[in-house]
């Protein structure tokens, strides 16, 4: 049974677009949406997006994260080999983030983590069947707020909340704590968020407004 | 059990025959007078070649794993990708120069062995998936764990292959194939079949 692009919410199974009445066109399909002979179906819950000109997806919110290319998350370093860092990024795999990938790295530079040390990094290469890789630089070889982040609080949220807090304009619930208290904040698009405040107390205050809200 | 041409079966030790009127052939050895089998398998009796001074048959124990194919470097093999890393896949060896092997042999192809041109800018990913059936040579023993295999020639690579929906993928080119079911393309590093 076929259902029309609208708003309302997709379950698995649900075909949501049939082929035979878009001859002639190349489609891209995203994230959740498979295809089946002649028929889109969609493998996920969540709704359908539809990016011009012609770019589908599925968007869906879990605890679950699925790394994806140019994706900026928060990965906590569960252990050291001599050319990786193994990181975990709450995926199905644990992601590699190679020693030199940072700003200026080079072999006598290799910074020291911990296990357990809070990583800002973005996703290099992603697919069903590798690790995921990462890297603490950006395209242009700079820094550019990657790295480790010190101190502060961090805690798990779903996906759907992250991208909520990464939309432009500018998330309202960022903006009602920003006038109300100063912190710094890391959102991790694979459900991670950090929170920094000059105070332990300005940390508290900040996840518990954060608390009232989400809850 | 496949039984190789042989007989009923014997044990390592058995007794096979007397050495004044049988040889000893693969599978077993002549103890003094005795002639005895030295590994399991089916008891198989191979008469003399014609005009050999020697009038006697000889006793072979076939059908043990130790006497079934065993990849040589310059060999050719058929493998099936278990495995796909940043810079090397590994693969289960399945049959060494059309013939099936006894026992698991693993394999691996490193990064630099994947194809002939332009070998530091290989993608593993656009090359193997775990589940391919790829023609290779054994370009030596390797280390204790994995032979090192080789597709860098146009008549090596992927053979055969699923796509992600589930249909037979069909060779298009030398680096993509196509989805029978779906149509959709993937990229591999493919076999040129005469």
């Amino acid at each position: 049974m076929l259902t029309r692009l609208t708003v309302d919410a997709q379950v698995p199974g649900d075909a949501v677009l049939d082929l035979t009445e878009m001859t002639n066109q190349t489609i891209k399909l995203g994230a959740g949406l498979r295809q089946d002979c002649d028929t889109i179906q969609v493998t996920g819950a969540g709704r359908l997006r539809l990016s011009k000109p012609n770019k589908y997806w599925l968007e869906s919110s879990q605890k679950r994260y699925v790394p994806s290319v140019e994706d900026t998350v928060l990965g906590v370093v569960v252990d050291t080999k001599p050319d990786n860092f193994l990181v975990d990024i709450k995926g199905p795999n644990l992601a590699f983030l190679p020693v030199l990938a940072f700003e200026g790295g080079t072999r006598r530079n290799i910074p020291k983590f911990e296990i357990g040390t809070l990583i800002y990094a973005r996703v290099v290469k992603a697919n069903s069947i590798m690790n995921p890789e990462l890297s603490c630089v950006d395209a242009t070889g700079k820094a550019a707020e990657f790295g480790q982040l010190k101190d502060g609080y961090m805690f798990d949220t779903s996906t759907g909340l992250s991208r909520m807090l990464l939309s432009s304009p500018t998330c309202p619930v960022l903006e009602a704590l920003g006038k109300k208290l100063s912190f710094e904040i890391a959102v991790g698009l694979n459900g991670r968020v950090w929170v920094n405040a000059p105070s332990p107390k300005s940390i508290g205050e900040t996840v518990l407004m954060w608390m009232l809200w989400h809850y | 059990m496949e039984h190789d041409g042989g007989g009923d079966v014997v044990t390592p030790g058995e007794l096979l025959g007397n050495s004044l009127s049988i040889l000893a052939g693969r599978g077993a050895y002549a103890d003094g007078r005795s002639v005895r089998a030295s590994v399991t398998g089916h008891r198989r009796l191979v008469p003399s070649p014609p005009g050999s001074s020697d009038q006697r048959s000889t006793v072979e124990v076939v059908g043990h794993k130790a006497h079934g194919a065993v990849p040589q470097p310059g060999s050719f093999v058929i493998a099936r990708v278990t495995k796909v890393m940043a810079r090397m896949a590994s693969a289960d060896i399945m049959c060494v120069d059309s013939k099936a092997v006894k026992e698991k042999f693993t394999g691996m192809i490193r990064q630099q062995d994947v194809r002939a041109t332009e070998i530091d800018k290989v993608d593993m990913y656009q090359s193997y998936r775990p589940g391919d059936i790829v023609r290779a040579l054994v370009l030596s023993l390797g280390d204790a764990r994995a032979y090192y295999l080789s597709t860098a020639k146009n008549e090596l690579g992927v053979v055969s292959a699923q796509s992600i929906a589930g249909g037979t993928l069909v060779p298009i080119s030398w680096t993509e194939m196509q989805c029978e079911l779906t149509g959709q393309i993937e990229q591999r590093k493919v076999a040129k079949v005469e």
